[in-house]
């Protein structure tokens, strides 16, 4: 069995984040970097699902520049057996990441792909249902909890009204959730041997896609934050206070 | 624009345990004193440590500050009504015969002053641990009087009873500049505010170097990362809130009790240093992360996993990480230099500035008031390196403060024996 995890470096969105002056994006010189978060679940559910069955290759990629293989070696010394690169200098919207993927998928033939929900720089939460939509693959989206059987997957899926048990064939695309699994950080063994492992590297054009524009950026923004303070003197108060806003809402 | 200016008795550059321990003693003591910090108080290194006490030093004077501490947070639980010191006592243990000696040589030094220190049989270790690995230990002392102070409550209990005698804290309220005449510090300035005092108190933390720059003062404080992981509360691995803390110096690691999961953090060999200058003003340190491929973090993994054989990269899992502030000795650096009048250091505190802090307000409450202390200050003087001239630029200062902290539990200790007191 072969999984495809898709792994995005995006700038950790638990910093303080401060827009560009000429809006163009956000100013990323201090910022670190880290494997999207949603995607680092989908890559440990690919590993507790290799050590369940010992059958499975997990294979990572990132569509990006030469940074993104940071994330890749993170991907590697995590536990993925290897890993591709596309190697893409422009950020991609939604729809061109599926359909790089998509052209990946083909090359590759996994059984599942098993990416994040979203990724936390864009939040789209797009490119997972465009993939599978293109590839005509059955897709389980915000899986909370997924179970790997010889012949099918069943997976749980958190939605508005509860969760919801989905049983899907294989192949599959499969979006995950946070709460999941949680992430696990790498041994020792783990780093040293992703630290020789060699990162393949595809282009655009080896995959015969090319960025077809679909979404643009026109300008960034920070979110006005219109929070309003007020001192309450009891717990009484501020129930009541709470209820008003709640009301008023 | 002209700035608002205010004016104190003391100036405290610094809202971690130091600088609020510092501003309480000088409160008491009817001096009216401001805290000024950068970001929120408690949210330095302070708000990062897990707050281990092991009160046996390799220095007697050291030992004293470390158990009058114990006294003075006694006396605070019951002025701000809260649990500071949790008492679980403390374990060394030793798997090598060069740490056997270690052992050895510190239980008679305890000992030796009327420290309740022993050795502990291999059967009693195992039964106030049974969740830690013992086939492999040679020996172990144990300390009964022992534990950790809980940082977070530490810092409430500094802040209510400095506020109730009148100290001023302000955050989000980072110094910028002081302001000197003539060789003599009189105040400092924030971007909305001058601050005037005869006296202040550079507190900083890992940025205590940089306020040292602004009083032309070369402080060899370096800034030094730090990692521990906390296990989460599992029925099938009880870890009883009592249970003693460990120091297991071959491993490099330490460990204890925390909300029923367990701490087990690590002195790395060959620690990360950071460069204040050049985090943004505004660093928040609890929103300092490890990357799932840190190696830090797999070392420490791969030590816990050693000693606790059950923690594995699977165990659910806090990562902790944050800058501790290291010197060339290890020691704090406590007072005046000599080409400034008006200003005192107090900083340094590797990986102990929780537990030493409540002697250090007393002792820099002491210095600035009296102009001497009750305690034997020379190990830990702020000038003791101030002729030194390999400790003047930068680079040397971090490479001997981090092979210093490098060795903090890697090299074989041999504490000396008391001078006779
Ligand atoms: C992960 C970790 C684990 C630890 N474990 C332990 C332990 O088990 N036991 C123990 O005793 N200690 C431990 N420590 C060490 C302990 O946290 C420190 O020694 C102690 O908190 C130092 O206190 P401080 O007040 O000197 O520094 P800090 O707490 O860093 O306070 C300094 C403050 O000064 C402020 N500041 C600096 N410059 C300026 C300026 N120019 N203007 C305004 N404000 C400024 C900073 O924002 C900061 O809040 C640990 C530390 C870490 C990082």
């Amino acid at each position: 069995m072969k999984i495809l995890v898709p792994a995005k470096r995006v700038p950790d969105t638990d910093q303080k984040i401060e827009v560009c002056e000429d809006h163009s994006g956000i100013e990323t010189g201090h910022l670190p970097f880290v494997v999207n978060p949603f995607d680092a679940i989908a890559l440990e559910e690919a590993i507790r699902i290799r050590e369940d069955r010992v059958d499975a290759e997990i294979v990572a990629v990132s569509v990006g520049d030469l940074e993104y293989e940071e994330q890749l070696r993170t991907a590697l010394a995590m536990g993925a057996d290897r890993a591709i690169r596309v190697d893409c200098i422009e950020s991609l919207d939604p729809w061109n990441t599926a359909c790089v993927l998509k052209a990946l998928v083909e090359q590759e033939s996994p059984d599942l792909v098993l990416m994040g929900k979203q990724a936390v720089d864009g939040d789209c939460n797009q490119t997972g249902q465009f993939l599978a939509a293109m590839l005509d693959w059955p897709q389980a989206t915000f899986a909370s909890r997924i179970k790997c059987l010889e012949d099918k997957l069943l997976v749980d899926r958190e939605t508005d009204a509860g969760i919801e048990t989905v049983e899907l064939p294989f192949p599959a695309v499969i979006t995950v959730d946070l709460r999941l699994n949680e992430p696990r950080y790498a041994s020792l063994p783990g780093i040293m041997k992703a630290k020789k492992k060699e990162i393949a590297e595809i282009s655009m054009g080896d995959l015969g896609v090319q960025n077809a524009e679909k979404m643009h950026t026109v300008s960034v923004r920070s979110a006005k934050t219109a929070r309003k303070r007020v001192m309450v003197s009891s717990s009484c108060e501020l129930a009541e206070k709470l209820r008003e806003s709640l009301k008023s809402t | 624009m002209s700035l608002s200016t205010e004016t104190y008795d003391v100036i405290v550059i610094g809202g971690g345990v130091a600088g609020l321990s510092t501003a309480m003693q000088l409160a008491l003591r009817g001096a009216k004193v401001v805290v000024l910090e950068r970001e929120r108080i408690g949210n330095g290194s302070t708000g990062r440590a897990a707050g281990l006490l092991g009160q046996l030093r390799g220095n007697s004077e050291h030992t004293r500050m470390l158990m009058d501490g114990v006294e003075i947070v006694k006396e605070l639980e019951e002025k701000a009504d809260v649990e500071i010191f949790v008492q679980t006592g403390s374990m060394r243990i030793a798997e090598t015969d060069a740490r056997a000696e270690e052992i050895a040589s510190l239980v008679r030094m305890g000992k030796s002053i009327g420290f309740a220190i022993d050795h502990l049989p291999a059967d009693e270790v195992k039964k106030l641990l049974p969740y830690m690995r013992t086939d492999d230990l040679i020996d172990a002392c144990y300390c009964a009087t022992d534990g950790h102070l809980q940082p977070a409550e530490l810092v409430s209990a500094y802040v209510k009873v400095g506020k109730d005698h009148g100290v001023t804290y302000k955050s989000n309220s980072p110094v910028t500049e002081m302001l000197m005449a003539g060789g003599t510090a009189y105040g400092v300035k924030t971007q909305d505010a001058e601050y005037h005092a005869a006296v202040v108190v550079n507190a900083g933390g890992p940025w205590s170097y940089l306020n040292a720059e602004m009083s032309e003062t070369t402080l060899p404080t370096a800034a030094i990362g730090h990692y521990y992981l906390t296990t989460r509360p599992d029925s099938q691995q009880p870890i009883d809130r009592l249970s003693p803390a460990i120091r297991n110096r071959e491993l490099r690691i330490y460990s204890r009790p925390e909300s029923g999961g367990l701490i087990v953090g690590m002195y790395a060999a060959e620690p990360e240093i950071y460069d204040m200058k050049r985090l943004p003003v505004d660093f928040d340190m609890s929103a300092m992360k490890a990357s799932q491929a840190s190696i830090d973090v797999a070392l420490l993994l791969d030590a816990a996993q050693r000693r606790f054989p059950w923690i594995t990269p699977q165990t659910p899992m806090n990562i902790t990480t944050g800058i501790m502030t290291f010197t060339p000795d290890g020691r704090p650096f406590c007072g005046k230099m000599p080409n400034i009048e008006g200003v005192y250091h107090c900083a340094g505190f590797s990986g102990h500035g929780i537990v030493q802090s409540p002697a250090i307000g007393v002792i820099m409450s002491e210095l600035i008031l009296d102009g001497n202390s009750s305690y034997d200050l020379t190990s830990i003087s702020a000038d003791r390196y101030f002729d030194v001239p390999e400790l003047k630029a930068r680079q040397d200062i971090d490479t001997k403060c981090c092979e210093m902290a490098g060795n903090y539990y890697g090299k074989v200790e041999r504490p000396s024996a008391p001078a006779v007191s």
